[in-house]
């Protein structure tokens, strides 16, 4: 709701953070200034796949920061884990979307939808971090439009056999535990299911990662399914809920995407204000140069006003409550800040800007797709425009 | 046995520091638990891990803040922690007197103190403290192992590096390749909150500083601001060189 009467806004509200949560940002910016950040240009330039930044992440608790510690999780608030994203982003935005990805999606599938057994299988090894996750939902001629998926699962006795291919599939390949939605009923979303398949089963095989223009270390694959078996057991909710199961998760993943387009954004304005109280040009700092210190205040304003409401969304969140519209207004306006200020960043710093020598152009490459996947900017407004009206409808 | 780690809290090595009213002032700046005694905090739980039945007690001598850089050293796994907390500057021989006593309450056996600090850059401490008690005091420590009872260890003399065993009780001055410093897990830094942290005050133990900072300057360098263009090496050599001779004059 908009509406500040709304419970929402009403509690007390506080911006201070706990000791425990400044611990623990503390820490983990430490930690990625130490270990990731220094390898992200190198990263960026290889392709390297950041295993083993992943493991130090996950030694930390951060590949299962909010799954409780019974499954193997570090048992973080929804707020705390984002702010810890941000570290993470604004070091490395790579590392940033794989970390993203395991814990909102995989995960948060597996512990809301999954059996006991299927938690002690698949969600303890990858919230303690021994594993990588990968989510399948998006296929060649199927984006936006989920629900247009077309691969196929077929019940054969006690299994399922999967048969067809996922695109844009973020660590494919790389990942151990793959959580795929394939249609096993008619056509439309009430028609998919959800699957856990593990790297190593027969018929599973990956293309060669995209040539992407950013998040080079993040690698994105097809996946291959031909005639995959898996057994019901690895059925994750029930027969024809696995859009539902696949979609729930979507809310949680679009306020980590907005964490990450914050940390960008936030790394790229911390290297422009820098820049502009070094970089002299007429006599003075250009910082001083109105032009260029507006430039500034706008990226400040910019990531100041997004990371409110992905904070908020996060906060919504731990209150059991509904926070789906303001999930999609954090990853539209966080994504757009990081565009806009990775951007204006590269302004600032002129010819040096568009050099490899500076990060700013990495940056502004790895910012654009927080525009795209777990939605683009277009479904985001679909969702809270849908929101809005039916509120307005009553 | 018992191991008293002496934690200090230093300004960040990025922290801007500032003078005001002549003092420094460290307002606005991170202050992080001085590297050095995160080796002592460190050593301090591979010789439990290594086997060692260690109570690990982390101590602070200062203001309120300190209390970061404690429970950072609990969320790495110190046991409980003691903080004598006071705003006043204590020289280190003072400051061996509050970490010497503890040692003696607590039954202490093994005293893990930084070889040098990173702010005031004193070596004093670990041999003061050494002093006060009469116990063997190992410098420059760059291996430590309990055996028996006993110390054994390396570490750095003047002359190179030694081979060392020591009774117990003892102080061990720690320094830079002890070892490498664990991070924190999350979940243990949520647990650090609930461990023990007791507050002491200076009055407790009759100190009062003997050396008092009347005035502070930051020492500031003119730079010349003159970076080389490294795309050739060989160049960007020879062109250093030149500098360092004809306009620094530093070598011949
Ligand atoms: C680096 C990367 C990693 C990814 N990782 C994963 C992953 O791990 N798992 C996974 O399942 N998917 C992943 N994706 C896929 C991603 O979620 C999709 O790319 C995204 O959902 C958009 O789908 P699309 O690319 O097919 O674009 P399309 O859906 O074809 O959209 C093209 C354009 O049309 C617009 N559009 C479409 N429909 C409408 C409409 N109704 N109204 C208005 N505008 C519309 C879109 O906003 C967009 O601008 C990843 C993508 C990238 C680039």
């Amino acid at each position: 709701m908009t509406d500040v009467l709304d419970s929402a806004h009403a509690t007390g509200v506080s911006f201070d953070l706990t000791d425990e949560q400044r611990m623990i940002v503390q820490h983990v910016r430490d930690y990625c200034r130490a270990e990731i950040a220094p390898l992200a240009a190198q990263h960026d330039r290889t392709g390297e796949f950041p295993r083993a930044q992943l493991r130090g992440l996950g030694e930390l608790g951060l590949l299962g920061a909010t799954i409780p510690e019974q499954w193997g999780g570090a048992g973080l608030d929804s707020v705390t884990y984002a702010l810890c994203l941000e570290e993470i982003a604004a070091a490395d935005a790579s590392v940033a979307v794989i970390v993203s990805v395991q814990n909102g999606l995989p995960e948060q599938m597996l512990l809301r939808y999954g059996t006991d057994e299927q938690k002690a299988r698949f969600l303890r090894p990858l919230a303690s971090g021994q594993r990588i996750g990968a989510f399948c939902l998006t296929e060649s001629h199927a984006g936006s439009d989920a629900a247009s998926l077309r691969m196929r699962a077929e019940r054969d006795g006690d299994d399922w056999v999967l048969t067809g291919q996922k695109a844009w599939i973020t660590s494919g390949g790389q990942a151990d535990t793959y959580l795929v939605m394939a249609r096993t009923g008619g056509p439309g979303a009430r028609g998919v299911t959800c699957f856990v398949v593990e790297n190593g089963t027969p018929g599973l095989s990956f293309g060669k990662p995209e040539e992407k223009m950013g998040l080079h270390a993040a690698h994105t694959t097809t996946v291959g399914f031909d005639g995959v078996r898996v057994p019901d057991a690895q059925r994750v909710g029930a027969e024809g809920e696995g859009l539902v199961v696949a979609l729930s998760s979507l809310d949680a993943g679009r306020v980590g995407i907005a964490m990450q387009a914050l940390g960008i954004a936030r790394a790229a304005y911390e290297h422009a204000a820098r820049y502009a109280l070094e970089r002299e040009q007429f006599g003075r700092p250009i910082a001083e140069h109105q032009a260029v210190s507006f430039k500034i205040a706008n990226m400040a304003a910019r990531i100041e006003a997004a990371r409110l409401v992905a904070l908020k969304a996060a906060w919504l969140k731990d209150q059991g409550r509904r926070y789906s519209k303001e999930a999609s207004i954090a990853k539209l306006l966080a994504s757009d800040a990081a565009v806009e200020v990775t951007r204006d960043a590269i302004q600032v710093f002129g010819g040096n800007g568009y050099s490899r020598e500076y990060p700013v152009e990495r940056l502004y490459r790895d910012a654009k797709v927080t525009e795209i996947y777990e939605g683009t900017s277009e479904v985001q407004q679909m969702v809270i425009a849908r929101q809005v009206f039916g509120e307005f409808r009553g | 046995m018992k191991i008293l780690t002496l934690i200090r809290q230093v300004p960040d090595a990025e922290a801007r520091v500032r003078v005001t009213n002549g003092a420094v002032d460290l307002e606005g700046a991170t202050l992080v638990m001085d590297g050095m005694d995160e080796y002592g905090v460190e050593q301090a739980l591979r010789l439990r891990e290594g086997g060692a039945d260690a109570e690990i007690v982390a101590l602070a001598v200062g203001p309120r803040r300190n209390e970061d850089a404690l429970r950072t050293a609990l969320a790495m796994g110190a046991d409980r922690a003691v903080h004598v907390e006071t705003d006043a500057v204590l020289d280190p021989i003072s400051l061996s007197k509050v970490v010497a006593r503890i040692a003696q309450t607590e039954g202490i056996d093994l005293v893990l103190v930084g070889g040098q600090q990173a702010d005031w850059d004193s070596q004093a401490l670990g041999a003061a403290t050494a002093e006060r008690l009469g116990w063997p005091q190992l410098t420059w420590t760059n291996g430590l192992q309990v055996q028996d009872g006993a110390l054994t260890g390396r570490h750095d003399v003047d002359e190179g590096n030694e081979t060392f065993t020591a009774t117990l009780p003892a102080v061990v001055t720690t320094q830079q390749g002890l070892n490498e410093p664990r991070y924190p897990t999350l979940p243990n830094i949520m647990k650090a909150k609930k461990k023990e942290l007791r507050k002491d005050t200076l009055d407790q133990y009759g100190v009062t500083p003997l050396v008092r900072v009347v005035g502070a300057e930051i020492q500031a360098r003119a730079r010349m601001n003159r970076v080389i263009d490294g795309k050739d090496p060989q160049a960007a050599a020879a062109q250093l060189l030149e500098l360092l001779r004809n306009e620094a004059k530093v070598i011949a």
